[in-house]
């Protein structure tokens, strides 16, 4: 066969065009190019604007405090300072307050996302959870917020139990103390629960149910013995967002525990307004080592990994 | 054996408490809206409908001035968030060492929003100082105000935020996906990116488009980090979290609070309300499939 190429035209063997070799633009937005590297974008942008920052947290938080700022330097000061004051002792508190809505969150929510798992069609599941996806996104800062006029003294649990007369007096314990801080953060946090006890449900198969219902195991034991075990990376990854974020969010003490209730976020934020930029720091540290710690135990007991099969 | 079918009251019982959970969490809200059409506001024996605290919210110049940057704000962290969630979650399907990979992304979600802010707020401000520093070692002023304190650094804000929850919308959805589709396009000639393009995009696009969704909500929702991070501009919530504080629950505030949750409640419900309906249209298509033709 007669080539008709001309000398510009791509090279011709027995007939068939060879693609010509790629210029230098081609190769840098090639495959082995910049295709290649643009999928490292976010692992660049974490380690610079999340990994690093949190690693230099702790480097700050032994720097030396300054009138306005810090300096560099080695000075335990700020530790010193967070552990014999009465801040170490109120962190002891928001622990205690956070795991108790964890304990809320798991009673209330858990049993929530066993039952859609178990008894709601296949198809139907994911519709049924997407109805926490609702509160979930509306802001937390206006969840919290809408806690006030419902808890109040003239609120609408108030008002609605003394309309039907089980009480005389207005209950002041539920607003503008612990107990309203416990409340906020359940309402706050737990979809959450919700969700990732769901996710790790469904990693598990249907017919380990079904055995367990021939074998004629009853609810109490299915729930101990089966499901809780098999639901454990889900259940501690649910637990572990809530208590971090119980203990994090300075929101909830702000609006829902009155004078003197206060959290790790929160005693983080006014040492930011008090210029004590270590002290922050020495809270965040504190703060991000009970969250690696959690994270790491909880990872070598339930492998959390699992909790993402789903959709791995 | 145990069977709660058995027993149809066990089953309305479990239905009707899974739904008091959902009432319980959103009826406050709901409550706080119902009350920002009160004329007379909270705690009022008199209700009358009026849309007057919207009007003060939104003839309020600084109020709508805030409303203008959650917007840009909310813009730009889709516009940058969506294309890296993309990014992320192929990284992901193709990469081996998924455990590390997958820490780094949704570690964020674990971190509280005071805790982050605090940390980016000191980040900034040093690396801020470090570029000011290396400004007058170099004589120029190449690096003046990189990262001082402002929209940027918000936005960086922001983008650690909702990364993780778009991530992981993204991969639900890329779940479904068959990579044997993309290597048969690829097989055919066509280029990674058209292989992705006019293959793989068209069957993730809803959860590409729920996640930008919910980008936006977050984004207009966010207040903590903002409020650390932004320098001299306000957004709508750190307005609110101000009047909450300062001036207590006037009117005003359950009118900013109504614009938020219906704003919410409007583009997630639309959500939650088209997948319900296309799951059952491409249920309805599947049956109808399944069904044997009939002859005449």
């Amino acid at each position: 066969m007669e080539s008709t190429a001309t000398p510009s035209s791509s090279p011709t063997r027995r007939g068939r065009d060879i693609p010509a070799s790629p210029v230098w633009w081609q190769r840098l937005l090639g495959e082995n190019g910049i295709q290649k590297w643009v999928f490292f974008i976010p692992i660049v942008f974490f380690v610079l604007f999340f990994a690093a920052p949190v690693v230099l947290t702790i480097v700050f938080s032994f720097f030396e405090r300054t009138q306005f700022w810090m300096e560099p330097g080695f000075t335990l000061f700020a530790y010193e300072n967070f552990f014999t004051s009465a801040r170490a002792e109120n962190y002891v508190f928001s622990m205690l307050h956070s795991a108790a809505a964890v304990v809320v969150s798991f009673v209330l929510g858990f049993p929530i996302a066993v039952f859609v798992r178990r008894r709601v069609a296949k198809a139907a599941q994911h519709r049924v959870i997407l109805l926490f996806i609702l509160p979930f996104m509306i802001s937390e800062l206006v969840r919290v917020f809408a806690m006030r006029p419902v808890l109040g003294r003239n609120g609408v649990v108030n008002n609605f139990l003394i309309d039907i007369g089980i009480i005389n007096e207005p209950i002041t314990i539920i607003l503008f103390s612990p107990l309203g801080v416990i409340i906020g953060d359940v309402m706050s946090f737990l979809p959450f629960m919700i969700f990732a006890g769901f996710l790790a449900l469904e990693a598990v198969q249907n017919y380990i149910f079904e055995v367990c219902d021939d074998l004629g195991a009853g609810p109490a034991r299915l729930f101990g013995d089966i499901i809780v075990p098999l639901a454990a990376p889900g259940i501690f990854a649910g637990s572990v967002f809530i208590f971090v974020n119980s203990m994090g969010v300075a929101l909830v003490p702000t609006l829902l525990g009155g004078p003197g209730a206060v959290n790790a976020g929160l005693i983080a934020n006014q040492a930011i307004v008090a210029l004590d930029f270590p002290l922050a720091m020495a809270i965040s540290t504190i703060m991000i080592l009970t969250l690696v710690l959690l994270l790491y135990v909880g990872h070598r007991l339930f492998d959390l990994t699992k909790v993402l099969e789903p959709i791995s | 054996m145990y069977d709660d079918f058995a027993n149809p009251w066990t089953i309305r019982l479990k239905w009707s408490y899974l739904l008091l959970v959902v009432v319980a969490l959103l009826s406050p809200v709901f409550y706080i809206v119902y009350i920002s059409f009160n004329e007379h506001g909270f705690s009022a024996r008199i209700y009358e409908f009026t849309f007057d605290w919207y009007r003060v919210v939104l003839s309020d110049t600084i109020l709508v001035s805030s409303l203008s940057w959650t917007v840009y704000l909310a813009v730009t962290a889709v516009a940058v968030t969506i294309p890296m969630a993309l990014l992320s979650a192929k990284f992901y399907k193709r990469s081996r060492r998924k455990v590390a990979f997958v820490a780094l992304m949704l570690s964020p979600l674990f971190v509280p929003a005071d805790i982050m802010g605090s940390s980016l707020l000191v980040f900034f401000k040093n690396l801020s100082g470090a570029f000011s520093w290396l400004d007058s070692v170099l004589g120029v002023n190449w690096f003046d105000g990189w990262f001082d304190l402002g929209f940027l650094t918000a936005l960086i804000g922001q983008i650690i935020y909702t990364h993780p929850y778009a991530f992981i919308v993204i991969l639900i959805t890329m779940s479904r996906y068959r990579n044997q589709q993309t290597e048969a396009a690829r097989a055919c000639g066509a280029t990674a990116w058209q292989a992705f393009w006019q293959v793989e995009f068209p069957q993730i696009r809803v959860g590409v488009f729920s996640s930008c969704a919910f980008v936006t909500i977050l984004s207009f929702n966010e207040a903590v980090r903002t409020a650390l991070l932004k320098g001299g501009f306000d957004t709508f919530s750190n307005v609110l979290v101000a009047q909450m504080l300062n001036i207590g629950m006037s009117g005003e505030s359950y009118a900013m609070a109504g614009i938020m949750s219906i704003v919410s409640i409007t583009v997630i419900g639309s959500i939650i309300v088209y997948t319900l309906v296309r799951a059952e249209r491409l249920e309805r298509k599947a049956r109808a499939m399944a069904e044997p033709v009939m002859s005449i």
